[in-house]
């Protein structure tokens, strides 16, 4: 029989670029090949007549009859709703969705750039079930805080490792979770990693949340990987530029509700005299009547009320994103080159942010065998007068200004006889104007991304590639308070400049065996070296000689500190193999071993394996309306590192202004480290299933885990009089069990309108289950007051809140002190934990013809929040209840601390007084639904704009955070948060209130 | 393609990358300092200025907001203050527990210094050991004086994470027992070693001098005797006290045992009375405090030539008061303009008023400036706080709240004075201990001479004083009567030391204008001891949480985590 060679390119009907690694097969035979990396194929068939199988993970199979031809050239689609899906794991390898035995959410660029957030992580909420984002309101590209399935570490990172095209990014920062810097008093943030990656640049992100998922990345993937994949250049007609702008408008979404009857006094008077008056900052004075009194400026003035006081800070707060970029290749070689400019204010004055991203991704396939993929991205951002937060941020001496404040007032923030602040009131209070356009905060960050990555195919079953990856950022720091600042009365500069830098260097070898028509086999080993440094240098400086001179120079006094090179390498060798057999059963186990410097030599080299499977039901049940049908189990351990010099008990030395009259001055510190450290374990166990129904209507996805870290390597509080009050050393045992289901649904299918719900919740549930002998909690955070403390406890969860309560006598009266005044008891309560108790999104796509429409709500159900705000502005008497017993005071409904019925009368601003400091009164439920996102896109039609140059345009409306559908928390946003800390959570003291933005985008391609 | 070639990459990569050789080194801080760069006597600076001088934040919330303040030195709720005068007699969680995690964090850096020194220590040095164990006794008895039962015989054993509580009687006599070797150690050496074994300038009490430490170390001892003398179960309180007084104390004026304040340093790192009084925002703001009605009262009336070393007098000026509009204010307010015109009266200030409270809303007061020497009302609530305007009362002399950064002389930091010795040596004369002989009254004049010369006074204003004053003399009176003044002169020496002033007044009950507590709730703060004295303070919150189980050993055999429990040293 005489064979016939058939040979040409299989390419995607989409982009028209080759496709690699096709699998082609002559019906009827074992005979097979497989393209290579330009998607050039031959084969030796038996006859003329053979049919040949084009088929590829994710899209459709062609089958073609050879018909003598030599040259056979095809073009394969992309499975529409697949169950050939193909979504990008670990390492970057692009899989069957079916084939995994663990969950992965995707999500495609377009959901990120439609409805824009300059933190790209932020327009993962609602969207991917079982993750939790805490979005940081210090204005545009603040850090958000984002757990994936829990908190598994209680002082460590709690946050996924991010991935860009196979580099780990960074995602340090000071401000964001990795900073221990958690005080309520005064917060700022300058955004981290993963808000300095351009959403434009984005094709994907993949979500892997489990250390199941994740075990290939090693000790950082403990807590879930975000996996991004950049786009890269397509073969066009030409060269490809395409425009797209975003602007969008932000204002406040809430803000406290604040009384008009009173203001600023005390005991229902004005005080006529300026000193008193000053010395009274509440609004606890007389009824506004529009009289002529004395105001806290000196002047007299109508004693009215300003309703609009507050929000008329406020500014409309804008954000302009224009990106180009242009992209174009040819059957060898793409590039696609992006830039990005974003210029954006805030909704408080003063402020402002420009970024530039650069973007240059270029691929060429150097021979038949060897393609290289190499990419630059260089990011640069400055940030001026971002607002910072807390009780001693803008907020706090904005939001409690008498209720008889002309906010304009204010704007003449300083004295210019001794350039002290001027304020309201007398004592340390600053003023909102003087951070806006006076304090210095100013921030400027450079990042550098790039990698080069080679790829050589040996054999249709064998390929290699090796790549060098880099992420390094430069920031710089300074902030100042001016000379005349309340807490600063001679001014106070800080300078730091931090280098970061992290270069990986991996190689991977792939081999794809078919051992029969059932059987495949799939090896994947590889081996990792990571280098990561840090090194810091920062001046800190006060008393200004000139005192309009706020520099080095001009201080009388200043501490410099340097932090030399700081390096950590981790080693890492790896491998995977899968077995598939028949289509419908996937096993696949992986292994890793580390070396991290960080750790003892006996203990620093460490293993961990994971196997998972999964079983496609519909490939053994025959059941009509059922498409698809998968069911999974996994296993994993991950193990964790820690930071460096965690090992060393040495001493300290005073730097020179630090040294008790000038002495040479050692210390010991007060952690003793442990040199037997271990490896920190993270052990999950996960079981799913995925189901399509009538031609893929309905869908459905769920998930249950099991994750227990143990080791937790930690500075455990031992009593001080041990000589020590921490001990680093391996600790306890934390566990998180929930569950994630998703289920969506396509009511209308038809080729001018589709309408697709999608809908997830996921809950999760965590616990402490030990820590050592005789200690049973650890203290996250204690506010100033010591009122409320956050604490993760064993047999509670992470996160706890302990807040301080009224004292009750035997019966459960409230007792009363003899001037008739709430009594906080001794000892705190346990009034809930800051974790919600689940959360959900539903998402609606509606497509008729030109136009998409997509919102999106979420949910955020349970959780604790204690709000100090509410405290502070309730003792401070601006606020609606506060209205209460103003003009005949009240008597508590309590008994004396004899027993007796309490009979005192006491005014409004004692009740207040006392009832604000019963922390119980303000521990408030997050629950929150929200309309997060809407976005309504028009598509210009081809025959419209066929005649022109365009190739394409589109216009949309978009908003983020419209409104609440329903909330419990009165004045604020309770996910707001004032860090991504681990330290600063369950607590909002005085945050910016979050925005709300609208906007409209544009799109169009050349 | 060939196996070979895999193996070959498969081996050199493996080879590259699981390489591990640089990990120590890398892994070792530069900037850390290890045994073998460094010498003890660094090591000393800090547990000797932290225990005096810590910063803004114990110094604040331990020292001033109590120890201060029970001693009834200086005084909150004047018109300015951001507190009533009951802030710290009422439980608070968080000044309460700054005061405990000072004292028990403090702890770290003099166990390191007696690990470093101590035989098979880094840096073995006897003599170095003998002045960490006095340190020691200095440092637990502020301590256990504060709390009560503390952890001490297991504290900084490296084996213990755990370390039980004991009680005072034991902590007392552990110190003594420390106090005792410390002593035998010195013998007669001066110095600790040559050069670099010398402690010398590092040492900020005693400048290195061993004799001195020694002395300091006897009258520690005689003060920490005296405190346990005549309490039920005491029985080692006599012998020590007879050893004491037959050996050498602190006696002349160059003995006093101060610490020279560093006012150039950041106070966060070590602070002083300004650092409250000025950065929190001066005069006119919530920082800033007057000085207490005792104490004024005793030095106004006694023409104490200390009188105006350690106060200002009354700013005074012209006030007007407005009557509150509801609630029990309104009702009380008569009463309490009363009770500020009786406060003024008492003192024999120079004031006049308009108006009547009884039927005008408004009145005015006028107080001559600069003039009257008044100290407010120790323990006033929060609702007589606007009539209890600053300027009606005596602050502090610039000498105690000079602005950090400054180089205006500042008070420094009392560790143990010459006086002090005298005092005691008098009062073991009045309570006739055996081996305490001599005239007791000669002994207590010296002791008022050597704290007057402390604080500056001219000779020739004491000797009018010690001439005059019926308070400066216990020849004649009961000893009841006799105790008082000894107790009322070691308080008044130890202005600016609460922790110290504090301690006396609940061993001796005198001033007793301060031990006999408050009882009128219209005008004080009763706190949460109905209006009692402070006996201790509630142990802080991390020693429930971190080593919960001792404690409740501890409260079981002291009694309830309260500030009313008395303690075992003081008067029943």
């Amino acid at each position: 029989m005489a064979q016939h060679l058939v040979s040409g390119i299989v390419a995607s009907e989409s982009d028209g670029l080759g496709i690699p690694g096709v699998t082609i097969t002559e019906k009827g035979t074992t005979r097979g090949a497989l393209t290579d990396v330009n998607g050039k194929y031959s084969i030796k068939v038996s006859s003329g007549k053979s049919l040949l199988v084009f088929s590829f993970v994710g899209m459709k199979s062609v089958t073609e009859q050879v018909n003598d031809r030599a040259t056979i050239d095809v073009k394969l689609a992309a499975e529409t709703v697949g169950l050939n899906e193909v979504v990008v794991t670990a390492l970057g390898l692009s899989r069957e969705k079916k084939s995994l035995g663990y969950a992965v959410s995707e999500v495609a660029g377009e959901n990120l750039t439609t409805v824009k957030d300059l933190n790209v992580v932020n327009s993962l909420a609602g969207r991917v079930a079982g993750v939790v984002i805490t979005q940081g309101t210090f204005g545009p590209g603040s850090s958000s805080r984002v757990v994936i399935r829990g908190n598994n570490s209680l002082t460590g990172n709690n946050q996924p490792l991010y991935v860009v095209d196979g580099i780990p990014v960074d995602n340090s920062g000071y401000g964001s979770a990795s900073s221990s810097d958690a005080g309520e008093y005064s917060k700022s943030d300058y955004g981290s990693g993963v808000s300095d990656i351009n959403p434009d640049d984005i094709e994907s992100v993949s979500v892997l949340k489990g250390p199941n998922a994740a075990a290939l990345y090693g000790s950082r993937a403990a807590n879930g990987v975000v996996l991004i994949t950049s786009k890269k250049g397509k073969l066009n007609k030409g060269l490809g530029v395409s425009y797209t702008g975003n602007y969008t408008f932000e204002s406040p979404m809430l803000l406290p509700k604040f009384q008009d009857v009173y203001g600023q006094g005390t005991q229902g008077n004005t005080p006529p005299a300026l000193d008193d008056l000053r010395n009274e900052g509440g609004s606890w004075g007389a009824k506004m009547d529009g009289s002529s009194k004395m105001y806290w400026n000196g002047t007299t003035k109508a004693y009215s009320p300003q309703p609009n006081n507050v929000k008329d800070f406020f500014q409309t707060a804008s954000t302009q994103i224009h990106t180009l970029a242009m992209e174009g290749g040819n059957t060898a070689s793409t590039f696609r080159f992006s830039y990005t400019n974003t210029s954006a204010d805030a909704i408080v004055p003063g402020t402002k942010l420009t970024r530039h991203n650069f973007n240059l991704r270029a691929t060429t396939n150097l021979t038949d065998k060897l393609n290289i993929d190499t990419k630059v991205t260089y990011f640069l951002q400055d940030g001026k007068n971002r607002p910072t937060m807390g009780t001693e941020g803008m907020m706090a001496y904005l939001y409690p200004i008498p209720r008889n404040t002309v906010i304009s007032d204010l704007r003449d923030f300083q004295n210019p006889a001794d350039y002290k602040v001027k304020s309201y009131t007398n004592g340390s209070v600053g003023n909102p104007y003087w951070f806006a356009y006076h304090d210095k905060n100013i921030d400027s960050r450079t990042r550098f991304q790039g990698f080069a990555k080679a790829t050589y195919t040996f054999t249709s079953e064998l390929m290699a590639f090796i790549r060098v990856g880099t992420d390094m950022v430069n920031e710089k720091i300074e902030t100042v308070n001016q000379y005349g600042h309340w807490f600063y009365p001679s001014g106070y500069l800080s300078y730091s400049m931090d280098k970061t830098s992290e270069t990986n260097i991996d190689a991977l070898i792939m081999y794809k065996k078919k051992i029969n028509d059932k059987i495949n086999f799939d090896v994947n080993a590889g081996v990792n070296h990571m280098y990561n440094t840090y090194e810091q240098m920062k001046v800190t400086a006060e008393n200004f000689k000139i005192p309009t001179s706020p520099t080095l120079q001009s201080a009388a006094k200043n501490s410099p500190e340097y932090t030399p090179l700081k390096e950590k390498i981790i080693n890492s060798v790896y491998g995977s193999a899968i077995f598939s057999y028949n289509q419908f059963l996937y096993l696949e186990g992986s292994m890793r071993n580390d070396w991290s410097s960080t750790l003892p030599q006996s203990n620093w080299s460490y293993f961990y394996p994971s196997a998972s499977a999964s079983l496609l039901l519909n490939e053994l049940i025959d059941f009509k309306a059922m498409n698809y049908a998968k069911v999974r189990v996994g296993w994993a351990k991950v193990g964790n590192d820690t930071d460096p010099y965690q090992l060393q008990n040495a001493f300290d030395l005073s730097s020179a202004s630090d040294s008790y009259l000038g002495l040479t001055v050692l210390t010991r510190p007060s952690t003793r480290n442990n040199v037997n450290l271990l490896p920190e374990e993270v052990t999950s166990t996960e079981l799913g299933g995925e189901f399509r129904f009538f031609n893929n209507r309905l869908y459905a996805d769920f998930s249950y885990y099991d994750r227990k870290s143990k080791n937790l390597i930690m500075e455990v509080p031992i009593p001080a009089s041990t000589g020590y009050s921490m001990e680093h050393t391996n600790v306890g045992e934390m566990q998180n069990k929930g569950f994630e289901i998703m289920v969506g649904f396509v009511p209308v299918d038809k080729p001018d309108f589709k309408w697709d719900v999608s809908v997830n919740f996921s809950t999760n549930k965590n616990k402490l289950n030990k820590l050592i002998e005789g200690v049973d909690q650890y203290v996250l955070s204690t506010t100033n007051s010591g009122a409320v403390e956050v604490v993760a406890k064993v047999g509670g969860g992470y996160g706890d809140i302990y807040a301080s309560t009224y004292k009750t006598d035997a019966q459960g009266n409230k007792v009363v002190d003899a001037q008739g005044r709430f009594i906080v008891a001794p000892d705190k309560k346990f009034v809930g934990n800051y974790q919600p108790d689940w959360i959900g999104g539903m998402t609606n796509t509606i497509t008729y013809k030109n136009y998409s429409l997509r919102f999106l709500v979420d949910a955020r159900i349970g959780g604790k929040v204690y709000s100090g705000t509410d405290a502070g502005l309730d003792g401070a008497g601006v606020t609606v209840p506060t209205l209460q017993f103003r003009e005949n005071g009240t008597v508590i409904d309590g008994v004396k601390e004899d027993g007796s019925k309490n009979t005192t009368n006491i005014s409004a601003q004692q009740y207040w007084g006392s009832y604000s400091g019963v922390a119980e009164n303000y521990i408030f439920d997050q629950t929150n639904i929200r309309l997060r996102e809407l976005s309504l896109v028009y598509e210009f039609p081809k025959k419209l704009i066929n005649k022109t140059f365009i190739k394409g345009a589109s216009i949309g409306v978009v908003g983020r955070n419209l409104f609440f559908i329903y909330k419990k928390l009165e004045n604020y946003d309770p996910e707001g948060s004032s860090s991504a800390s681990n330290f600063a959570q369950g607590v909002l003291f005085y945050n910016m209130p979050t925005s709300r933005s609208l906007g409209f985008n544009f799109n169009v391609k050349f | 393609m060939k196996a070979y070639k895999f193996f070959f990459i498969i081996t050199f990569a493996l080879g590259i990358f699981s390489c591990t050789k640089d990990f120590v080194d890398i892994n070792k801080d530069p900037n850390a300092i290890t045994a073998d760069q460094a010498s003890a006597k660094y090591f000393l600076t800090v547990p000797q200025y932290k225990l005096y001088a810590p910063d803004n934040y114990p110094y604040w919330r331990a020292m001033l907001i109590h120890a201060d303040r029970f001693s009834g030195y200086f005084t909150f709720g004047d018109n300015y203050s951001w507190w009533d005068d009951e802030l710290g007699y009422k439980y608070d969680v968080a000044y309460t527990d700054a005061t405990w995690d000072f004292y028990d964090g403090y702890f770290g850096q003099l166990d390191n210094f007696l690990k470093l020194t101590k035989p098979g220590g880094d840096f073995e040095n006897k003599y170095m050991y003998a002045v960490g164990q006095i340190m020691k006794g200095l440092y637990y008895q502020m301590f256990t004086e504060t709390f009560g039962e503390i952890p001490y015989s297991q504290a900084g054993d490296p084996n213990i994470i755990l370390p039980a509580y004991d009680t005072q009687k034991d902590i007392y006599k552990g110190i003594i027992a420390d106090l005792n070797t410390a002593m035998t150690t010195i013998g007669d050496a001066t110095v600790t070693g040559e050069a670099i074994q010398d402690l010398g300038s590092n040492d900020l009490y005693c400048g290195g001098d061993l004799q001195k430490w020694k002395r300091l170390a006897n009258t520690l001892k005689l003060r920490i005797a005296m405190r346990a003398y005549g309490v039920p179960g005491d029985d080692f309180a006599a012998a020590a006290i007879s050893q004491a007084l037959a050996a050498p104390l602190l006696s002349t004026d160059a003995d006093n045992v101060l610490m020279v304040k560093d006012n150039t340093i950041s106070k966060w790192n070590s602070d002083s009375y300004a650092g409250a009084w000025l950065d929190y925002g001066g005069f006119n703001s919530g920082g800033g405090w007057t000085v207490s009605q005792p104490m004024v009262d005793y030095l106004r009336k006694y023409n104490d030539p200390r009188l105006t070393k350690f106060v200002k007098p009354a700013m005074g000026g012209t006030f007007s008061f407005t009557k509150p509009a509801t609630g029990s204010d309104n009702v009380l307010w008569p009463k309490r303009v009363a009770f500020l015109v009786k406060t003024l009266t008492d003192a024999g200030a120079d004031f006049t008023k308009t108006g009547d409270e009884n039927t005008a809303t408004e009145i005015t007061i006028t107080m001559a400036a600069n003039k009257n020497f008044l100290g407010k009302p120790i323990r006033t609530n929060g609702f007589v706080q606007p009539l209890m305007r600053r300027e009606f009362f005596s602050t502090p002399t610039d000498y105690f709240v000079v602005a950090k950064g400054s180089s205006a002389p500042i008070y420094p930091e009392i560790v143990l004075t010459t006086a002090e010795a005298y005092f005691l040596k008098a009062e073991a004369i009045v309570r006739g201990i055996s081996g305490a002989t001599g005239d007791a009254d000669a002994a207590f004049k010296e002791g008022i001479k050597k704290s007057m010369k402390m604080w500056g006074c001219t000779d020739e204003s004491i000797a009018t004083y010690l001439a005059a004053s019926e308070i400066a003399n216990i020849t004649t009176g009961s000893t009841d009567q006799k105790l008082e003044k000894i107790a009322v002169q070691r308080w008044i020496n130890s202005y600016t030391e609460g922790f110290e002033g504090w301690a006396v007044v609940r061993k001796s009950g005198y001033p007793s204008t301060l031990a006999n507590g408050v009882v009128d709730p219209d005008i004080y703060g009763l706190g949460d001891i109905s209006g009692k004295y402070p006996e201790r303070m509630i142990y802080g919150s991390s020693a429930k949480s971190k080593n919960g189980a001792n404690l409740n050993i501890a409260i079981g055999r002291q009694g309830p985590d309260a500030m009313d429990t008395k303690l075992w040293f003081s008067k029943p």
